[in-house]
């Protein structure tokens, strides 16, 4: 072969090859119903981010499909969401994923369900969105593995008795509710105080439970203003306790940085150490690109918004390759996931609720978040007691 | 029993006081202009994020972001009053949905600039505890009630004292008379929508010091001015006064006697009886026709 003819055969197959890798890599649109404004706007970035980081590892490593993803902010409300995923079923996309509020996802994937989506989230954890009989509704954390998660830590340091401060709003009830049903018959002593989401003084709530409770734990079920509040207001009181701990985003490595005044030695949900120190390959590469792509540290909102996408889109990888994807079957093909994911491992229930979902305690120790519960997984011992005062 | 009420009374006075200083400039202009100025609230939020940005950029006190927060909150006020100014039909109507379009697009604003995120003080001396024998505060919950106290007596004092005050409520009483006394009316509005933001900023500055604020903050704090507003009825300064105080008291005490989760809905119910009892409000008259 003359060395014209070589050049000419080279091209011959590098552009088959390239035409044929063009057509294979076929792409599939999934919606992202958000909340990048309004009162929820930093969990959907958080999420967004991991959502966002999914798509990019997800395209890099897939050859035969890529995600092309289509964001619209629902302004966290639940109107706009519900118009948010009419407009993304317009658009023809396969599936949705995202969403942040219980109050939120339920309309949306009511919505979703109505137009046969597929809808995938982490933003939920209200026992009624797994009880509505959607057959298209995963989720991949959930009430229960949060309960789980501070029902071990009390059993493990011996609590006698717990104030729980929640706020009235779905999720935080719930969770409140279901903790007093689960140490009430451990003999532990609970107190509930619900409050109304607007309320910025805790001062009378802590009292009560000063003057009145006599707790040796102060939990909350409530958000990151609300925690605010409730410390100081017991950092200027000072009940007699032993610890305060509360469950998401607290214990993070932002709330330290925006709070380092009241976050020692303060207890709360927390899949991650920090800093992050992920053991697996998969871990690694998604810290190491979003730090990358976002040029900051990873954290529980992105992790979730990470795996949940990272599930669907392979899901619907799954369901292109069987041919079931434009029949209706990516929802058979989510209900069949069995993976390890950073969040631990991940299976659905008919409802499409992740069977395994549970939760670790973190403690604010010194601008680190260490891992102490439950000690099987622990990184470092616990300071109980353990106030911010 | 008594240790708890106390503390309650205690709480809740301190709470009115920061209510008050919200309300005080919504009252202002409501008085003067029967404008209802929906973007009141995000006005106090953005001068909150102005100390939150001193005190994060320039490791200052937030006491030292007065002056910015005034510049930025009383510009802002002006730029409201202006484009208020500029609606020639039913202008109580269409001001209500221009002051809230302002509203969403500081609230972006905001959320755009700053993030999402939770802010409140970092600074020790703030957070401090006071204590008063049995009773407890932060240092910067006592600091905002007396501000607000001298605020309130200031601001009466000017509007029954000083000449421009006296336009002020000339204007509010009949805008026309008080065209034929020789007074501007769009200079005597502009200049209390100008004090509105004054009053904004302290309250924000206050707010940031003592309590906790992030970008959706604005329409609840609105929604809290106005019912003061309302409830002190029209054109009284003692009456914001009081009728913030009284609201502070009764949501503590709510929370000590009955359940924290009722507050809100006690506050409103007290709202609506004082609107049932006193159609013009506590301190409120009935208006005359000019």
């Amino acid at each position: 072969m003359t060395p014209l003819r070589l050049m000419a055969a080279t091209f011959a197959v590098a552009a088959t090859v390239g035409a044929g890798g063009t057509a294979a890599a076929e792409e599939f649109t999934v919606g992202v119903q958000i909340p990048l404004t309004g009162a929820m706007a930093r969990s959907g970035t958080g999420m967004s981010e991991g959502i966002q980081t999914a798509a990019e590892l997800f395209n890099k490593s897939n050859a035969k499909h890529k995600i092309k993803l289509v964001t619209i902010d629902d302004e966290s409300n639940p109107a706009k969401a519900v118009a948010a995923v009419e407009k993304l079923a317009s658009q023809g996309v396969v599936a949705l994923v995202g969403g942040f509020g219980s109050n939120i996802i339920g309309p949306a994937s009511d919505a979703a369900s109505k137009l046969n989506l597929v809808y995938m989230t982490a933003g939920g954890v209200d026992n009624d969105l797994t009880k509505r009989g959607h057959k298209n509704f995963f989720r991949i954390n959930n009430t229960q593995g949060y309960e789980r998660a501070v029902t071990q830590l009390f059993e493990e340091q011996g609590v006698k008795s717990v104030s729980i401060v929640y706020s009235t709003k779905e999720a935080t009830a719930d969770l409140a509710k279901d903790l007093q049903k689960s140490l009430a018959p451990k003999g532990i002593k609970v107190t509930l105080h619900p409050f109304d989401p607007a309320i910025t003084d805790f001062k009378p709530i802590i009292n009560k439970i000063k003057l009145q409770d006599k707790s040796e734990v102060i939990f909350m079920s409530a958000y990151e203003n609300d925690y605010v509040g409730i410390i100081r207001a017991a950092k200027v009181l000072k009940p007699e306790i032993k610890a305060i701990v509360g469950v998401w985003s607290l214990a993070t490595s932002k709330m330290w940085k925006d709070f380092p005044d009241l976050m020692p030695n303060i207890t709360g949900t927390s899949l991650l150490p920090y800093p992050v120190d992920y053991k697996q390959p998969e871990g690694k590469l998604f810290n190491d690109t979003y730090r990358k792509m976002f040029n900051k540290d990873v954290d529980y909102l992105a992790q979730f918004g990470y795996v949940k996408a990272t599930l669907l889109f392979e899901a619907i990888a799954r369901a292109a390759d069987g041919g079931s994807l434009k029949k209706g079957g990516l929802a058979d093909e989510l209900r069949k996931t069995n993976k390890e994911t950073l969040i631990g491992r991940v299976q659905f229930d008919a409802s499409g609720d992740n069977l395994n979902f549970r939760h670790r305690m973190g403690q604010h120790q010194d601008g680190k978040i260490v891992i102490v519960s439950p000690k099987s997984e622990a990184t470092g011992p616990i300071v109980w007691p353990g106030l911010p005062w | 029993m008594s240790e708890l009420v106390l503390q309650a009374l205690y709480s809740g006075l301190l709470v009115g006081g920061v209510y008050a200083l919200i309300a005080l400039g919504l009252a202002l202009t409501f008085g003067t202009m029967r404008v209802i100025n929906l973007a009141h609230g995000e006005l106090v939020l953005l001068a909150a994020y102005m100390a939150y940005m001193v005190e994060s950029r320039l490791q200052l006190n937030p006491v030292f972001a007065v002056p910015l927060a005034v510049l930025v909150a009383c510009t802002c006020s002006a730029l409201v009053y202006l484009l208020v100014d500029r609606i020639r039909k039913n202008r109580e109507l269409n001001s209500l949905m221009l002051t809230f379009a302002i509203g969403i697009v500081i609230t972006n604003a905001v959320l755009l600039i700053f993030s999402g995120d939770v802010r409140s003080t970092g600074s020790p001396f703030m957070q401090d505890a006071v204590q008063l024998g049995p009773l407890f505060s932060m240092k910067s919950e006592l600091g905002a009630f007396i501000i607000s106290l001298v605020l309130v007596f200031a601001l009466w004092q000017w509007l029954s004292r000083s000449w421009y005050g006296r336009a002020v409520r000339a204007v509010s009483s009949n805008r026309d008379a008080a065209k034929l006394m020789g007074i501007n009316p769009a200079r005597t509005e502009l200049i209390s929508f100008i004090v509105a933001g004054a009053l904004a900023a302290c309250a924000g500055v206050a707010l940031y010091s003592s309590s906790v604020v992030h970008p959706a903050l604005g329409h609840a704090l609105t929604v809290k001015a106005f019912i003061i507003t309302v409830l002190a009825g029209v054109g009284s300064v003692p009456g914001v006064l009081a009728a913030a105080l009284l609201l502070g008291v009764t949501e503590a005490m709510t929370v000590t006697l009955w359940s924290s989760a009722l507050q809100e809905l006690v506050g409103m119910t007290l709202f609506l009886v004082v609107l049932l009892v006193l159609p013009n409000g506590l301190f409120g008259t009935a208006r005359r026709r000019g």
